[in-house]
C-alpha cells in the first residue's frame, strides 16, 4: 500500500496506544487465574465457558480480518458489482455451522474436545485419518497466519506513512499479540477481540460516511459515472461469473464453518443458549461488515478512477488520504481507522496462531508424541512451538506475494477437504475410515495439482470444490462397501442426541 | 421425567429447501446479462433483489438459528439457575 500522506508520527501514536491496550487485556485476562496454563481446556479454550459478549466478538473479530477491508474493497472496484456475492458467502458460513454446530456442541462438551482433530481421532478411530486431518488443518492455518503477517506490516507501515518500516511494524505487533497470547491464551484472545471487533465496525461506517461525503452525497452520480465509463461493472455478470459465485458460496461457506479456530469457538461456547444467540447475531453482520466494503470499493470506481491491479490493491489507503484531508474530524478519525485495520489483521492472526498451538499441543505432541505427558507441559509445547511458527513465517512473508485474493482462495482449497469426515461422520454411522483418508488425500491432491498448475478454476468452479466432490464421492460410496460391525455402531451410538 | 423434544435443524427438511431457494435467487443467473437498468436511487435493478436476498437469507438463517435449534439449552439452563441457588 502506498505511504499515506496523512499520517506520521500521530499514526504511530495510534498504534501505539492499540498495542498497550492489547498488553494490557491480554495481562489482565491472564491474572489471577493459577490454572490457565496448567490445562489444555482453559488456556485454549478459555475453560469452555465463554459468554455472549466475548464469544459473538472472538467470533466476529475472527472471520472478519482487517484484511476484509483492505483486500475486498479492491475486488468490489475491479469486478464491479457481482462483489455483492461477499455479503452472501460470509452469510452462507452461518447455515453451515447449522448443519453440524448444534450436534457437535453436545458431542464436545461430553467428551471433552479440545481440537477438531479430537473428534475425528474419536469417530474414525484411525490414525491416518486424524494424521492427514492434521496436516491439512495446519496447512491452511499456517497459510492463513502468514497471510495477516504480511498484512498487518503493510497496513502498519501506509498508516505511519514508512515512519515505521514493514518489517519493524510486523516484529512489533507480532511480538505484542505473541506476549498476551502467551499471557492469557484463549481469554485474552476473546477479550481483545471484543476491542478489536468494536473499532473494526465503528471504522468500516466512518470510512464509508467519509466516502459519500467525497462524492458529494449523491450514491447515483457515482453509478452514473460506472454507467457512462465500465458499464460492464454495473450490469448483470456472465453466465462464467455466476457459476464462480456459487462455488464461492460452497468453498467459503464449507471452508470458514470448519476451520479449526471457528470448531473450536463452538467448543468454547459456555452453552447451548451463548452460542445460537451469537450465531443468530453473526447472520446479520455480513451485511453491515462485507456490504459497507463493497459499498465503498464501488464508491472508489468514481472517486478514483482507472487503477490497474496493482494500483487498485492500494484503493484504501488512497481513499483514506482524500477523506483524511476533509477536515480535522476526518483526519483523527482516519488515523484510528487504520489503527483498527491494524488491529482487525491482529485479531485474526491471534485466533489462527492459539488453533495452530492447540493443534501442535493436542493432535501432535499429547497424541502422537508423548501422550503421558502432563497437560501443563502439553501447553508449553504448543505455545514455544507457536512462537518458532510465527518466526518461520516471518522469514517468509518477507517476500509477501502480490494479491491478497490469491491466498485467500488457497488456504480453504485444502482445508475444505476436511468436511465431509467433520461433518458427514456426525450423522451417518456407516461412514468408514479408509474411504474418508482416500477421499480426503485425493480431494486435497486435486485442489491443490488444479491450483497449482494455473487452473484455479475449470469453468468458474473452484479447485477446491471439484476436489471436494471427488472426496465425498469416494468416501460415500467407499463406506457402502466397507462392512458395518456391531461393536462400531454400538460405539457410535454415543453420538447420538436421543 | 418425560423425554423432551429436541430441536436440530439437520433433522428439518424445510430448513435446507428453503436454504436452498434462497441461494438459488440469490446468485443472477436468471437475470439477462449485461443489463443493469432501470436504476433505482442509482443502484442497478439486479442488484437490488440480489441485496434483498441476501438480507433474506440472513433473517432465515438468524431466525432459524434462534428458533429450531434446542438441545441442551433447558437442562443448562436449569442447572446454571441450580448453581446459582446452592
Amino acid at each position: 500500500m502506498n505511504d499515506l500522506v496523512f499520517a506520521g508520527l500521530d499514526g504511530v501514536l495510534i498504534l501505539l496506544a492499540y498495542a498497550i491496550v492489547m498488553l494490557l487485556i491480554g495481562y489482565f485476562s491472564g491474572r489471577g487465574d493459577k490454572t490457565l496454563h496448567d490445562s489444555l481446556s482453559n488456556y485454549y479454550l478459555a475453560g469452555k465457558n465463554l459468554g455472549i459478549v466475548a464469544l459473538f466478538f472472538t467470533l466476529y473479530a475472527t472471520q472478519y480480518s482487517g484484511n476484509t477491508i483492505i483486500g475486498y474493497a479492491p475486488t468490489a472496484y475491479r469486478t464491479g458489482f457481482s462483489w455483492l456475492q461477499s455479503i452472501s458467502f460470509m452469510t452462507i458460513i452461518i447455515g453451515v455451522y447449522l448443519l453440524f454446530a448444534p450436534r457437535m456442541y453436545v458431542v464436545s462438551k461430553k467428551m471433552n474436545f479440545i481440537t477438531p482433530a479430537d473428534w475425528i481421532a474419536h469417530r474414525f478411530k484411525s490414525k491416518s485419518v486424524t494424521i492427514l486431518a492434521v496436516v491439512l488443518m495446519l496447512w491452511g492455518l499456517g497459510n492463513y497466519l502468514l497471510e495477516q503477517l504480511v498484512a498487518i506490516g503493510h497496513a502498519a507501515s501506509s498508516l505511519t506513512g514508512g515512519t515505521i518500516p514493514y518489517q519493524v511494524a510486523v516484529i512489533a505487533f507480532v511480538l505484542v499479540m505473541l506476549i498476551y497470547e502467551w499471557l492469557g491464551g484463549m481469554k485474552a484472545v476473546a477479550f481483545t477481540d471484543v476491542m478489536q471487533g468494536l473499532v473494526l465496525m465503528v471504522g468500516i461506517v466512518i470510512f464509508l460516511v467519509g466516502a459519500v461525503y467525497l462524492v458529494g452525497g449523491d450514491i447515483s452520480s457515482a453509478t452514473q459515472y460506472i454507467a457512462t465509463n465500465e458499464p460492464a461493472k454495473l450490469g448483470v455478470p456472465d453466465m462464467m461469473t455466476s457459476i464462480n459465485w456459487f462455488s464461492m458460496l460452497l468453498l467459503v461457506g464449507l471452508g470458514a464453518a470448519i476451520y479449526p479456530h471457528a470448531v473450536q469457538r463452538i467448543f468454547a461456547a459456555d452453552s447451548e443458549r451463548t452460542l445460537k444467540r451469537s450465531f443468530s447475531r453473526m447472520a446479520w453482520m455480513p451485511p453491515i461488515t462485507t456490504g459497507l466494503v463493497f459499498v465503498i470499493g464501488i464508491l472508489g470506481i468514481a472517486l478514483i478512477p482507472n487503477l490497474d491491479t496493482t494500483g487498485s490493491e492500494q484503493l484504501v489507503g488512497l481513499m483514506a488520504n482524500e477523506i483524511a484531508g476533509i477536515n480535522g474530524f476526518f483526519y483523527w478519525v482516519m488515523i484510528i481507522f487504520f489503527g483498527a485495520i491494524v488491529a482487525a489483521i491482529v485479531s485474526t492472526a491471534d485466533s489462527v496462531l492459539l488453533s495452530f498451538s492447540s493443534i501442535v499441543s493436542n493432535d501432535i505432541y499429547g497424541r502422537f508424541i508423548n501422550p503421558k505427558a502432563p497437560e501443563k507441559k502439553k501447553v508449553m509445547v504448543g505455545k514455544v512451538t507457536g512462537v518458532v511458527a510465527v518466526g518461520l513465517l516471518l522469514w517468509i512473508a518477507w517476500n509477501p506475494p502480490a494479491t491478497l485474493y490469491e491466498i485467500f482462495v488457497l488456504k480453504f482449497e485444502l482445508l475444505v477437504q476436511v468436511f465431509p469426515a467433520f461433518v458427514l461422520g456426525l450423522y451417518w454411522k456407516r461412514m468408514a475410515a479408509q474411504p474418508v483418508f482416500w477421499g480426503m488425500l485425493a480431494g486435497a491432491i486435486i485442489a491443490g495439482v488444479l491450483t497449482w498448475t494455473g487452473y484455479k478454476t475449470v469453468f468458474g468452479i473452484h479447485g477446491g470444490v471439484i476436489g471436494l466432490a471427488a472426496n465425498f464421492f469416494i468416501a460415500v460410496v467407499g463406506s457402502y462397501l466397507v462392512p458395518l460391525t456391531v461393536e462400531k455402531e454400538a460405539e457410535l451410538k454415543k453420538i447420538d442426541l436421543a | 421425567m418425560e423425554k423432551k423434544q429436541i430441536k436440530e435443524p439437520i433433522r428439518k427438511k424445510w430448513i435446507w429447501i428453503a436454504l436452498l431457494l434462497i441461494v438459488i435467487g440469490n446468485v443472477p443467473w436468471y437475470l439477462p446479462i449485461g443489463s443493469y437498468e432501470p436504476l433505482i436511487f442509482g443502484v442497478p435493478y439486479w442488484a437490488l433483489i440480489i441485496l434483498a436476498f441476501s438480507l433474506i437469507l440472513c433473517g432465515f438463517l438468524s431466525w432459524v438459528t434462534l428458533k429450531e435449534w434446542d438441545i441442551v439449552e433447558d437442562e443448562e439452563e436449569a442447572e446454571k439457575r441450580g448453581r446459582v441457588n446452592e
